[in-house]
């Protein structure tokens, strides 16, 4: 056989034979060299030439950008003090899918191991007991939670590729846990079991300062009051890490420079938090007193038209997530209108002697008490006879204030109240801020121009009430108002000269004088001044049966002023009283006495000034009958 | 005179070395570079992983175990003279033949991912294939230098007592390669045995007629198979179904794009960890281009062209020397380290179909590796006996 040859032999025979030629050689090797060329071509175009693509595919694999989230902003009083804070707290969440809920009994083998990455893991009940403990919440919930299918908007189920429930990647067990309690539960280990930090909203004075303040959603999105309206600067800007992670989800490293985030900003409000408080408190004190259905209280600051303190009643407490009752959410005092009725006299006579139609010694006869006109009557309370502009104030005589507006044209008191703010919003940038209701005054009847004159046929916010009566307060000034704290007051607008408003001032503080309608107003140590107004309320177009709101404006000391407060009660009980001098003006009183006292003003009546007229010559001015 | 000049000469010069110094480096400097590879390919991976007990250099030292087994078995090739590998070399392509049926019988062969390619033994797992190549690149050589008077003779000839005995030994063993399957082996051994053919003076222009047969049956089989139908799919756009077939291709891709010229650095491969399945196996190559870039891919290919402009250099000095069948064996050997790193590099840059093919002296794999270092270990030899000719030695 061939084979058997010895090898020597074979070779010989063979390679006589074989004549390897050399062009076959190069041709081969340059066969490959050039394959091996065609690879460094190729790897230089992926690598140098195509490499952008490649790693933007890459990144669309591994790389995450992950949300570093911003500290929301403080609020806080002028003083510095926190009215709403975010405190660190965990969200504890599951992903449902990637757990696997084990019939009672059975646990999971010690050496158990996923083929797959997508494998839920079996967890025992008693597991999900441990859990549930932890969480503060019965085992059922959590375990409907975990078990629940994917559901769309209709509620139907949604099933997966094989026709099984779909179950979902993420649900939340527990919000806003503290994050002790939250350590509690990770430290159990349970598999698909993992916490968020975020933060929660606290807020200190609580219902004292609800309307204001409002709050946020379990998110951190702003719903109602300054959170909502000053949303996008509290919550400052998320920031952002762009990160690489393996398979299993751990970040590898960053692939591009950290964005920070932007905390929000600190919003200093105007309001003083003591004066907040005690003007809440004397209001929900009057509005229980009078079984009224509701109340407000602005309190600013004279010099500056800040707001130191502005309080709705009922009220609310935004720690609690329970569902609130939407009539007690709304910031009354600015989105609330009302006929300011009488409050709105002391502008007549201003816009009325600034034009010079009358002066402090015209007079009004008012005699009998009634007046007919255009088919209305008009009362006064008592027949006052003839009053001077002082004498249409202290006793609030409606057919003297509606004599007054008619002796101008109905352009200039539509001036002035245009002037003072009414019919335009406040501009306190606060959502629902209400603008009132005034006309425009070609379309004024002399009837209607004359119950202007005396605060009915148009509506005014309590903001933009205690707003008008800067004039009075400052020599003639007025200033924008603001719930943010200033660094220096807002420039204001001459409205009526010093001495005019010095004149009203003087009947002002008349009026709560022995012979005025609020005696009650009055503060020991403190002249103040002020105009009660009682109006019957509107409902349907029509005015409604034994609804009024009573109310009171006021500025104090009368030497030289420092606040402007205005009370409205609204719907007070009609068997106790309606009368804004009884409901309003004593809320008046002591929110004026305890905030001089605590802005340490000096008194300008050190002497006891109080001085009460007997009970039955104690005057009150009169709702309106049309 | 003249004696005092060669005299000098010999001084500045020092004597040929008895074997082929830089062939030697340039292996050595592959190993290493694979060892390398290997373990930072496999860290990640090893230690994530139940079956390799958590432990992040278990694949570097079995990949150290099989190196040492691999020189070992080098030495051993080296030991034997060719003469006697020449005598033995249809007895070895019976072996492997053998093998081959045996990997295929249920209960021996182990089937992974679909394919038997291993002989479960109790130590390590052998892959058949891969000293099939060896075995064939043996068998071929000796093949040709027997058939020597049928190569370029007459046409007839030629095609009935040159071709056609090697085309039935080769459908036998093709056959048993792709019933495992092992596409790749296939296409790598076909590459010796035609290439031994061509450069043993086979007629070239019926050669040329082969390869265009050959090529039109590639392309039958592939469309005949669903199984490799869809990986040749998957190569052609692998980001048609990136998350589905072109997977592993387009991270793969992904990684040569991430090492641009210098790569990402030593150990800072991102697909590496877990996202391109294979990275320590047939994807080595992946990882080296994104962890050194295209400077890193150079130097591989640089290498490998080297080692096989070497192998065919030896080759031509063994024909000179009138050695035809050891010539035909360092050149097949060249071509299979040749063919499987060129398949290989290309599978790793999206230009070829996913074959399952290691590359040659780097990547992780048992049989592979001490494979090549028999391979490389008979190229030495053949080495060694021409400069042992040269000097008027006998070998």
């Amino acid at each position: 056989m061939n084979r058997m040859i010895p090898p020597t032999q074979a070779r010989k025979r063979y390679s006589q034979q074989l004549k390897l030629e050399r062009w076959r050689v190069w041709f081969v090797i340059a066969g490959l060299l050039g394959l091996f060329a065609i690879l460094l071509g190729r790897g230089l175009w992926l690598q140098v030439f195509n490499e952008e693509f490649l790693q933007g595919q890459g990144e669309a694999r591994y790389a995450r950008t992950l949300r570093l989230e911003a500290n929301r902003g403080m609020i806080t009083d002028r003083n510095g003090e926190p009215l709403a804070i975010s405190t660190p707290v965990q969200s504890i969440w599951a992903s449902p899918r990637s757990i696997a809920l084990l019939p009672a009994g059975q646990t999971r083998p010690d050496d158990w191991e996923p083929e797959s990455d997508k494998d839920p893991v079996p967890l025992s009940q008693d597991e999900v007991a441990k859990l549930a403990r932890a969480l503060g919440m019965p085992a059922a919930d959590v375990v409907k939670k975990l078990g629940d299918p994917r559901r769309t908007n209709k509620g139907e189920v949604i099933k997966d590729k094989e026709g099984k429930p779909s179950r979902p990647d993420f649900v939340w067990l527990r919000r806003q846990m503290n994050p002790q309690d939250a350590k509690n539960v990770l430290a159990l280990n349970i598999p698909g079991v993992y916490a968020q930090a975020e933060y929660r909203r606290y807020y200190p004075a609580g219902e004292i300062m609800a309307q204001i303040i409002g709050y946020t959603n379990i998110d951190g999105h702003g719903q109602e009051g300054l959170e909502l309206a000053r949303d996008k600067l509290l919550s400052g800007q998320t920031g952002s890490r762009t990160v690489i992670r393996d398979r299993r989800g751990y970040i590898v490293e960053d692939i591009s420079t950290i964005v920070p985030p932007k905390d929000g900003e600190t919003l200093a409000l105007s309001i003083d938090r003591r004066i907040q408080y005690l003007a809440y408190r004397e209001l929900n004190k009057a509005v229980s007193d009078f079984d009224a259905a509701g109340g407000s209280i602005v309190v600013l600051d004279a010099r500056t038209g800040e707001i130191l303190a502005l309080a709705n009643s009922p009220s609310y407490n935004p720690n609690s997530r329970a569902p609130i009752d939407p009539s007690k959410k709304r910031n009354r005092a600015i989105t609330d209108l009302y006929e300011p009725g009488s409050t709105l006299k002391p502008l007549t006579i201003a816009a009325a002697m600034q034009a010079g139609t009358i002066n402090a010694k015209t007079t009004f006869n008012t005699s009998p008490g009634a007046l007919s006109m255009g088919g209305f009557t008009i009362k006064d309370t008592h027949n006052y006879g003839v009053l001077t502009p002082e004498g249409i104030l202290v006793h609030s005589s409606n057919i003297g204030a509606l004599k007054v507006a008619l002796t101008m044209p109905r352009e200039t008191q539509w001036n002035m109240l245009n002037a003072v703010g009414i019919g335009q919003r406040p501009g306190l940038g606060f959502p629902g801020e209400s603008s009132g209701k005034l006309r425009p005054f070609k379309t004024w009847y002399p009837i209607e121009q004359g119950t202007m004159g005396y605060g009915y046929g148009l509506s005014v916010s309590l903001m933009q009430m205690a707003k008008a009566y800067q004039i009075f307060a400052t020599d003639g000034i007025e200033h924008p108002v603001s719930l943010i704290k200033q660094p220096a007051p807002m420039p204001g607008k001459q409205v009526i000269s010093p001495e005019l408003a010095q004149t009203i001032r003087g009947y002002l503080e008349k009026v709560t004088q022995p012979g005025g309608t609020a005696t009650r107003a009055q503060v020991v140590g403190y002249r103040v001044a002020g105009k009660t107004g009682t109006a019957r309320k509107q409902s349907g177009g029509n005015y409604a049966d034994k609804k009024y709101v009573g109310s009171f404006v006021g500025l104090a000391p009368v030497s030289n002023p420092r606040l402007i407060v205005a009370v409205m009660i609204d719907e007070p009980d009609i068997k106790k009283s309606i009368y804004g001098g009884a409901v309003a003006a004593p809320v008046f009183s002591s929110v004026v006495a305890g905030t001089l006292r605590l802005l340490g003003i000096p008194p300008d009546a050190p002497t006891n000034n109080i001085l009460l007229p007997s009970p039955q010559d104690t005057k009150e001015d009169e709702a309106w009958v049309p | 005179m003249k004696a005092i000049f060669y005299r000098a000469l010999k001084r500045i010069r020092p004597s040929m070395a008895a074997y082929d110094q830089a062939l030697l480096w340039c292996v050595i400097l592959l190993l290493t570079i694979g060892l390398v590879m290997v373990y930072s390919a496999s860290i990640a991976m090893a230690e994530v992983d139940k079956d390799t007990g958590f432990r992040s250099t278990y694949f570097l030292i079995r990949h150290s175990i099989f190196l040492v087994v691999g020189v070992v078995a080098a030495f051993f090739s080296f030991s034997i003279s060719t003469r006697t590998l020449q005598q033995y070399a249809p007895l070895l392509f019976i072996l492997g033949v053998l093998l081959l049926i045996l990997v295929l019988v249920p209960g021996i062969g182990r089937e992974v991912n679909g394919s038997r390619r291993w002989l479960g033994l109790v130590v390590i797992n052998l892959q058949p294939s891969e000293l099939m190549k060896l075995a064939a690149a043996f068998y071929a050589a000796d093949y040709t230098v027997r058939k020597a008077a049928f190569m370029g003779g007459d046409f007839w000839a030629s095609i009935t007592k040159g071709l056609l005995p090697m085309l039935f030994v080769m459908l036998i063993v093709g056959g048993l390669l792709l019933l495992e399957p092992d596409f790749g082996a296939f296409a790598v051994i076909t590459a010796i045995t035609m290439g031994l053919l061509f450069l043993g003076g086979f007629n070239w222009r019926l050669f040329a007629g082969l390869i265009v047969l050959l090529g039109i049956g590639f392309v039958g089989l592939i469309a005949s198979s669903p199984y490799r139908r869809a990986r040749v799919l998957g190569f052609l756009d692998p980001w048609q179904d990136p998350y589905g077939k072109g997977y592993q291709l387009s991270h793969s891709l992904i990684a040569f794009g991430r090492g641009e010229w210098h790569g990402v650095g030593l150990g800072a491969s991102v697909e590496k960890l877990s996202y391109l399945p294979e990275a320590h196996t047939d994807f080595l190559m992946a990882i080296i281009a994104e962890e050194f870039g295209f400077l890193g891919v150079a130097v591989v290919v640089g290498l490998f062209a080297f080692l096989v402009f070497r192998c065919f250099m030896i080759g031509v000095q063994a024909a000179k020397l009138d050695r035809a069948y050891q010539a035909l064996v360092a050149q097949g050997i060249g071509i299979w380290i040749g063919v499987q790193s060129v398949i290989n590099i290309g599978v790793n840059m999206g230009l070829l179909p996913t074959k399952g093919l290691t590359l040659p002296l780097l990547s992780f794999g048992g049989s592979g590796i001490v494979a090549n270092l028999l391979a490389l270990g008979v190229v030495m030899r053949i080495d060694y006996e021409n400069r042992q000719l040269m000097r008027g030695r006998k070998v």
